[in-house]
């Protein structure tokens, strides 16, 4: 059922990924400050907005799991919030090579920006230690919901934190006095956007997909009498 | 709007080449290992499928030759394959 539509969806990914790589090295013009360096620009940032977006869409999940009892919502939580932790990972290591092209270290602590992400992901990190120190699968997805929608509230806040926080480091992109992003760089930026969206979108399907036949499979293994190896929710929540 | 391959060289290798490609490699090594991890996750699915409807097919074949023996082979499940094997999601 969730792998309904997945094949057009990673063809489409697949082109806009495309699309947005050739934008991004044969169109986009090149940062008269930066130079070929802020071609990362368009992969970091993308992939952050995506991550932090998926955080807040587990939340939203979360609220319609505790609203309705139905466990589907909780598998989405669940699987929007371990894409989003992916996805962090990705943002945290292209953001330390970017630093370390622009600024020359790995890391700077004195960013807000960068400071706190890492919060927001380690925060997201506790997780699934949480979740999973649960034995119970239906207080698992109750808590787990509980935990995905105040971490939820907590990534526009800090985000609304950090835009409030000055900064001379941290290039602020959009909506500068300056005028922001060119035209052309702005459609590399969107696409890639796009991309990075549908990216995650086609990623948490798969998943999806691949937890639902895992809990067909055991539903399958129980009509069939046999009793399920290791069974219970430890590792993911069972879809059905 | 400028092309770029027009005013610039597509891709410089100088300094700022290496760490936008280290960027990008990142990402699809994420992405590779992911994928193949998800590819390793179907395998096995579709592998302790497999064995399922193999033991399916065994115990409604033993049904069909001795009635009621279905039970006793149903009973003695953990002997069939993959049966000692973890199967969580």
């Amino acid at each position: 059922m969730y792998g309904t539509g997945l094949r057009p969806l990673s063809i489409a990914t697949v082109v806009l990924i495309a699309a947005a790589l050739s934008l991004t090295f044969f169109y986009a013009p090149l940062d008269a400050d930066q130079g070929f360096v802020q071609k990362i620009f368009y992969l970091h940032v993308p992939l952050a907005i995506v991550a932090l977006l998926g955080f807040v869409a587990g939340g939203a999940f979360a609220i319609a799991h505790l609203r309705s009892g139905d466990r589907r919502w909780d598998a989405w939580s669940y699987v929007a919030i371990h894409m989003s932790v992916i996805f962090g990972v990705a943002v945290l290591l292209t953001g330390a090579i970017w630093a370390k092209a622009s600024w020359g270290h790995w890391w700077v602590w004195d960013e807000p920006t960068l400071v706190s992400f890492l919060i927001v992901f380690l925060l997201y990190a506790t997780y699934y230690p949480f979740r999973y120190a649960i034995e119970d699968p239906e207080r698992q997805a109750r808590y787990a919901s509980v935990f995905a929608i105040a971490a939820g509230a907590f990534v526009p806040l800090n985000f609304m934190a950090v835009r409030m926080a000055e900064s001379l480091v941290h290039p602020r992109t959009f909506a500068t006095a300056e005028g922001g992003l060119p035209g052309s760089m702005m459609f590399t930026f969107l696409v890639s956007l796009a991309a990075m969206a549908l990216l995650w979108v086609t990623l948490v399907k798969l998943e999806l997909t691949a937890k639902s036949a895992s809990g067909q499979l055991k539903r399958l293994r129980r009509a069939l009498d046999a009793p399920a190896p290791g069974g219970g929710s430890r590792v993911a929540p069972e879809v059905s | 709007m400028d092309f770029l391959p027009l005013a610039a060289p597509a891709l410089p290798l100088d300094e700022a080449g290496k760490y936008v490609a280290g960027a990008y490699l990142v990402f699809m090594v994420l992405l590779v290992v992911y994928v193949a991890i998800m590819a390793a996750k179907l395998q096995r699915i579709e592998r302790e499928l497999r064995e399922l409807a193999t033991f399916a097919e065994a115990r409604n074949a033993a049904e069909q030759v001795a009635p009621g023996r279905g039970e006793q082979v149903a009973a003695s499940s953990a002997s069939r394959p993959g049966a000692a094997r973890g199967g969580g999601a």
